[in-house]
């Protein structure tokens, strides 16, 4: 991750200012920044979606393609997730230097996607053992400052939520073989019900406290990181600690709480918003990049 | 897409046997008795053997054998490291390896992919890294490359033990031995130290509560250094399995401090006739 220097002096400010439930910004220990999401933003794609938290910038786009099913789940489509680091967000990206960093955020979204019922698969077959949509998830980092779990699952979230898949309909052609036909009217698509898709949220351990939503600063403040991702009930699908350092059982158990907390909070403001945005429909003034 | 471009596979179309065969695969009940034998609910991790220093060219080796999972373990260094960095001024690095070798699991090399490989690498450096005094080796670097012999479950764990104990093979100084252990959850019973089959089940009828943890834990600092789960559970299963693997870590903690004593004793130089 991209890491700025902090002095001991200005790590000891941190460190007992989180003490006291007050981080330097002014926020609580488990408050976010100021989150900005709006989906559709890029019309090639069939589902798109940009995230800001405070100065992180997150880009998901989302591709629908007919592909062949997993040989162990005929019936069933499956998602890819690619996540880029652009060298635009720091010069530590450049080349390859943010592939490691890539591949541990994509390596992290199958685990949280890895179970039944984040999103509904069977949805996605065409026609088993044969045809199924493979719903290619790239994720393009503009910005970076910290917590990049939280504002990558979050714009995930949104860009499914707003993903248009249009409808196929299999026809036997003359030979007896299978032909698929998309459907003439574009608007004619199936959404997918994205109630049980996980958020994550990230909580770092500085001194004997964890802060949600860590700034870059705070980060270098913290020798380690716990990653929860949580669902609207409270169902917890993928947990990870990061960062070097070790943690204590007890705070553990306090930071599962505290993410499963503040994780299950943050869906029903986060759904309505989306529905909100939707029902504004050809009304919506477009903010895009320049906002 | 994430692909292997290290091993050479067959052609594209050629799929494992397996896929073929008439009868379903065999869902593991996740009630009644475990297929070995062992018993649900309670932490019956498998019978361990350790052996330390089985490779001769390395600074430190361990093998680890549970169940029918093998795991081997080699660490080199410290060795100079040519970064001039400032943060390698004070302190030293570890890099980790974990591989699979291609005959390791029963189906050769399909789903494991690279991308897989670096992830456990990287979780199994994060286990590790917390234990190993590092500062002790400013401008060096320690390599442990893990080798996967045998896949048959909980194979993070085992490397973690395997990786620890060949560190302290080596000599290189660290805090406390890091021991793992990981549970798989089915439904409302829970097995500790799950076997390959018992990993990978899928039974159809677990509403919620299905999914499988692994947990790195420093025994005497009674710190957790590395934390893993997938699938899906609520928080206090969470909460209860971590307790669990904790337990399992301490009852491993004997075995594998006496067969380091026993590497110990074989290598030091024989008492003096005086």
């Amino acid at each position: 991750m991209a890491t700025v220097q902090v002095s001991e002096a200005e790590k000891v400010y941190i460190l007992h200012g989180i003490r006291d439930d007050l981080r330097v910004d002014g926020r609580g220990c488990e408050d976010y920044r100021h989150m900005e999401i709006e989906t559709d933003v890029v019309s090639n794609t069939d589902g798109s979606a940009k995230v800001t938290l405070g100065h992180t910038a997150v880009l998901v786009g989302i591709k629908a393609e007919i592909g062949k099913p997993r040989p162990m789940v005929p019936n069933e489509g499956y998602l890819e997730f690619f996540v880029d680091c652009s060298a635009n967000a720091t010069p530590e990206f450049e080349g390859r230097g943010g592939e490691e960093l890539g591949t541990e955020l994509s390596n992290t979204l199958y685990k949280v996607f890895n179970n039944k019922h984040s999103v509904d698969l069977k949805s996605l077959c065409i026609s088993a053992g044969e045809h199924c949509w493979v719903l290619y998830v790239d994720v393009l980092l503009l910005q970076c400052d910290g917590n990049l779990y939280d504002a990558i699952s979050v714009a995930v979230k949104a860009a499914l939520f707003s993903t248009k898949i249009p409808r196929v309909h299999i026809s036997a052609d003359d030979e007896g073989g299978k032909e698929i036909e998309l459907s003439d009217d574009p608007y004619d698509c199936m959404r997918l019900n994205v109630e049980n898709v996980p958020c994550i949220v990230t909580l770092c351990k500085v001194g004997h406290r964890h802060v949600v939503d860590a700034t870059l600063q705070e980060k270098a403040c913290s020798v380690a990181s716990l990653i929860i991702s949580v669902t609207h009930k409270g169902t917890v699908t993928c947990t990870r600690k990061v960062g070097g350092g070790s943690l204590d059982p007890e705070s553990i158990f306090e930071m599962t709480e505290a993410g499963k907390r503040v994780g299950k909070a943050l869906h029903a403001p986060l759904m309505k918003l989306l529905q909100q945005e939707e029902s504004l429909g050809q009304k919506r003034q477009k903010v895009g990049f320049l906002g | 897409m994430p692909t292997d471009t290290k091993r050479v596979r067959g052609p594209e179309v050629s799929q494992s046997p397996s896929l073929f065969s008439d009868k379903p695969a065999d869902v593991v009940p996740s009630r009644g008795p475990r297929a070995d034998g062992r018993q649900r609910e309670q932490v019956d991790v498998r019978p361990v053997f350790v052996r330390c220093g089985p490779v001769s060219q390395a600074k430190g080796s361990a093998y680890i054998e549970a169940g029918d999972t093998k795991v081997m373990c080699c660490v080199y260094g410290p060795r100079e490291t040519e970064r001039k960095d400032e943060t390698d001024m004070k302190c030293g690095r570890l890099t980790t390896d974990m591989r699979f070798a291609p005959f390791s699991c029963p189906e050769r090399g399909s789903w494991i992919q690279g991308s897989q490989e670096k992830d456990l690498s990287l979780m199994l450096q994060e286990s590790l890294q917390s234990a190993v005094c590092l500062h002790k080796y400013p401008r060096s670097q320690i390599e442990v490359n893990v080798m996967v012999l045998e896949n048959s479950g909980s194979v993070l764990a085992h490397a973690v033990t395997c990786a620890s104990l060949a560190l302290a093979d080596a000599g290189i100084e660290m805090y406390d031995l890091v021991l793992g252990c990981s549970i798989r959850q089915d439904g409302a019973s829970y097995v500790v130290d799950p076997s390959y089959a018992e990993e990978n089940s899928r039974s159809s009828g677990g509403g919620g509560n299905q999914g499988g943890l692994t947990v790195a834990f420093l025994p005497s600092l009674n710190q957790i250094s590395g934390l893993q789960s997938d699938g899906e559970m609520t928080q206090e299963t969470l909460t209860a399995g971590v307790r669990t693997c904790i337990e399992g870590c301490y009852k491993l903690y004997p075995v594998i401090q006496q067969a380091l004593t026993k590497a110990v004793r074989k290598a030091a130089p024989p008492p003096s006739e005086s």
